[in-house]
């Protein structure tokens, strides 16, 4: 049914003006190859692929959630909060090679936590805080979605994702 | 008052006291008759009203105005205050407020007697207090401080009882752990007596047919040391075979004190026996001092048996000298017998090229590693399960600390701990901590969180290692390696120039640098980044001795691990044939091209060290292995 995760048909999304890749190699930018192939590796069989489907989709999962807690700590103004939230996806999307969302939660980490975004400098003032987040939380959720789209279409259920 | 006075002065009896004389004396005064007064029955007096008498009478008669030292006094005289609640309703006669004072011997009209109450004598009188009244009182109240002291003592007991169960258990850990390397060092060093046996062997052949004795001999002995060299050629015994004999000996001790030892894995039996008929036939002149050789072998081997993932290294040995008698290809080239372990070795080298992607890693556990991975995320958790199940190693998951820490205490034992940092419930510093407190097991902090203070604190509540997040399946199987050689089954002692080639290779590329990092978790977070990314940079020092700092192992590789390196060389210098092959070898054995280099850690710039690393040992081994020879030899 799917095609087959390392052909390169190009199937164009009625919805998006933009093509989603079909290969990894194209998203680079998000998604670190050498990372997330080892997962793929993991998979016993390399038609399914039921293992690292499994914790890619179980991932959208949490992320997904994770938005919405971060959005509600948001508009707690729980800096803390956030910090943690932050920390959580950051996990996961590292693990996965997400490196763009990745890189965004470390920032709503650093940024949590009454930081810069490298975490080095202190930002005494609450109100950038939470600006920052609020903006760093819109673009991870942009790159999420990207990502999302990509990997749903690897994993051959790009219809739904649309 | 005045008469009061002078009847004082005329008292006869000399002997009775002045305040009983006093008292008397006042009684005898009926103007007092309303205030104090003797008993109806005139054996005691009677204060009628208090007031009156403290504030017009006691400071006429006794200087003072304070009745509750008159009663004291009264007391010291043994007058003894009248009961009350004698009379059936409880009232005094003379009056509720009425003070009734008695001494057998204080009567009215009987003047006589005064001289018979005396100033009671306080010791004897509190003596006879305590053993009448206060005896079963006293007697209780020492029993219960005995009970006390005794419950304070089996207390004391008690937590000096599990305070040593607790040392006992590590202790016991401990020469578990050290009886495990031993045993891995006595395979290494009988290997490398085998080995040096089959060297032996073949140098006494060539020599012979060469006519020139002793000169690869003393060659040998020279780079193994010096001061040997000399020596073992003038000694007409064999060394070598009496080496072999102590070791025969030793491994006969062993293997008694390995009855005692539970899961003990690898007896050493089957490799132990070799050296000894290979001996037989080779009695002439030792190679090696035992001393020299297996301590530096010893060491070397210890860090081959990490290398299970097999780096695409140069072999400094084929590369320079001719082929490498170990590896599996060459072994029938190699014209000398080898270790029984070949086969295994085969396996081994075959297994990187045939992997693909689903293949699972077989290490070459003793018998599956017993992991515990506590991770609250959900996909970390499942990819490193994965990982570690890819590894052949059995998983247990905690979600957080709190039940990792339950886990260690309802008695699972684990053979090492994968433990994040950052935790719902109980963080895995805290939980480490606690775990510290009662178990031993290797603990590796797993966290992205490695800026040099928080690796220092890990170190501090006694983690074992940091490994890095995100981990890669590399990184993570290196770490493993690192902690569990005792669970490594013997690899054979061919990687030990590989390892040689890593350690010279660091000393030359990163010396200064991994020198710094290792000795001071605390550096700048760029530094200590490479150095905990690269676990496997120097597989194995923290092998020999787990809990030694690594910074003591710092220095130990390069020196033993040149030494071996220098006892293959000497064993493979000869074949001239071989050497066309041998120049092949490093390519053929060179099985992961730096795909998964790249990975690593997803922070090549953090480490350019790390990804560059196949490139160099590519290129630049030769430069790499030249001044180590120099060294060596000057």
């Amino acid at each position: 049914m799917a095609p087959t995760t390392t052909t390169k048909t190009v199937e164009e999304p009625p919805k998006e003006t933009k093509e989603i890749p079909s290969t990894l190699a194209e998203m680079k930018g998000s998604i670190d190859e050498s990372t997330f192939e080892q997962i793929l590796e993991m998979d016993d069989d390399d038609s399914d692929r039921d293992f690292s489907k499994g914790i890619v989709f179980g991932f959208f999962d949490q992320a997904e959630s994770t938005f919405v807690k971060m959005e509600d700590a948001l508009r707690r103004e729980d800096l803390s909060d956030l910090s943690s939230l932050g920390h959580y996806l950051k996990g996961s999307s590292a693990t996965l090679g997400l490196t763009k969302v990745k890189d965004a939660c470390e920032k709503i980490q650093h940024y949590g936590a009454g930081k810069d975004e490298t975490g080095s400098t202190d930002e005494p003032e609450k109100k950038t805080s939470l600006s920052r987040i609020e903006k760093t939380l819109t673009q991870v959720k942009e790159d999420y979605k990207e990502v999302e789209a990509f990997l749903r279409k690897y994993y051959g259920e790009d219809e739904e994702s649309a | 008052m005045d008469g009061g006075q002078t009847s004082t002065s005329t008292a006869p009896a000399g002997n009775s006291s002045d305040f009983v004389r006093k008292l008397y004396k006042m009684l005898e005064d009926p103007s007092y008759a309303e205030i104090v007064r003797w008993g109806d029955e005139g054996d005691s007096f009677v204060v009628l009203e208090c007031e009156k008498f403290t504030k017009t009478i006691l400071p006429k008669h006794f200087k003072h105005s304070n009745f509750a030292s008159f009663v004291r006094q009264l007391n010291k005289y043994d007058f003894h205050k009248v009961r009350q609640n004698n009379e059936e309703n409880g009232q005094s006669p003379y009056g509720q407020n009425a003070w009734e004072f008695k001494h057998p011997e204080f009567r009215a009209n009987s003047k006589e007697s005064l001289d018979n109450i005396r100033r009671k004598a306080p010791a004897p009188r509190k003596q006879a207090q305590s053993t009448e009244d206060s005896v079963p009182t006293q007697q209780i109240d020492l029993l219960n401080q005995q009970i006390v002291a005794q419950q304070q003592q089996i207390h004391q007991l008690h937590e000096r009882h599990t305070r040593l169960s607790v040392d006992h258990q590590l202790m016991m850990q401990e020469v578990m752990r050290v009886q495990k390397t031993i045993l891995n060092h006595e395979n290494v060093i009988h290997q490398v007596m085998t080995y040096l046996l089959s060297v032996d062997a073949r140098q006494r052949r060539d020599s012979k047919a060469a006519a020139v004795p002793f000169q690869a001999q003393g060659q040998a002995g020279s780079t193994l040391s010096p001061s040997q060299g000399a020596s073992m050629d003038d000694e007409p015994s064999s060394p070598l075979q009496h080496a072999s004999k102590l070791l025969n000996d030793m491994n006969a001790e062993i293997q008694f004190n390995l009855g005692g030892l539970e899961s003990m894995g690898e007896p050493p039996k089957t490799t132990a026996v070799v050296p000894t008929p290979a001996l037989e036939t080779a009695p002439r002149n030792g190679v090696a001092r035992p001393s020299a050789a297996d301590a530096s072998a010893n060491t070397a081997m210890v860090y081959s048996k990490m290398n299970g993932e097999i780096e695409p290294v140069v072999y400094p040995v084929g590369a320079t000298n001719g082929i490498d008698p170990m590896y599996s290809e060459h072994v029938n080239n190699v014209p000398y017998p080898m270790p029984p372990k070949q086969e295994i070795d085969e396996s081994r080298r075959q297994f990187p090229d045939n992997r693909k992607k689903s293949a699972n890693v077989d290490p070459g556990w003793v018998r599956s590693p017993h992991i515990l991975l506590v991770e609250d995320d959900a996909t970390c958790r499942q990819i490193g399960g994965k990982f570690l199940y890819s590894f052949s190693c059995l998983i247990d998951t905690a979600f957080d600390g709190l039940e990792a820490v339950n886990k260690i205490q309802d008695g699972s034992k684990y053979d090492l701990i994968l433990m994040d940092i950052i935790m719902p419930n109980l963080g895995g510093v805290s939980a480490c901590h606690l775990i510290r407190q009662f178990d031993r097991t290797p603990i590796i902090a797993m966290t992205s969180n490695i800026r040099s203070d928080d690796i220092q604190l890990y170190f501090q509540h006694g983690m074992d290692d940091v490994l890095p997040k995100p981990f890669t399946r590399k990184s993570l199987l290196d770490m493993l390696e690192k902690h569990l050689v005792h669970l490594k089954t013997m690899p054979p002692g061919i990687e030990a120039p590989q390892s040689a080639a890593a350690v010279t290779m660091a000393a030359q590329s990163s010396a200064a640098q991994s020198v710094k990092e290792d000795s001071s978790p605390g550096q700048s977070p760029a530094t200590s980044m490479t150095a905990w990314q690269s676990p496997g940079q120097f597989p194995g020092m923290t092998a020999v001795a787990p809990n030694v700092p690594q910074v003591q192992g710092q220095y130990i590789p390069a020196a033993p691990a040149a030494a071996a390196y220098a006892v293959d060389q000497n064993g493979v210098q000869y074949p001239a044939p071989a050497v066309a092959l041998a120049t092949t070898a490093p390519a053929a054995v060179r099985p992961q091209p730096p795909r998964r280099q790249l990975s690593e850690m997803s922070s090549a710039t953090e480490n350019p060290n790390m990804a560059k690393r196949p490139r160099m040992y590519a290129h630049q081994a030769q430069p790499m292995v030249n001044p180590m020879q120099a060294a060596r030899t000057g």
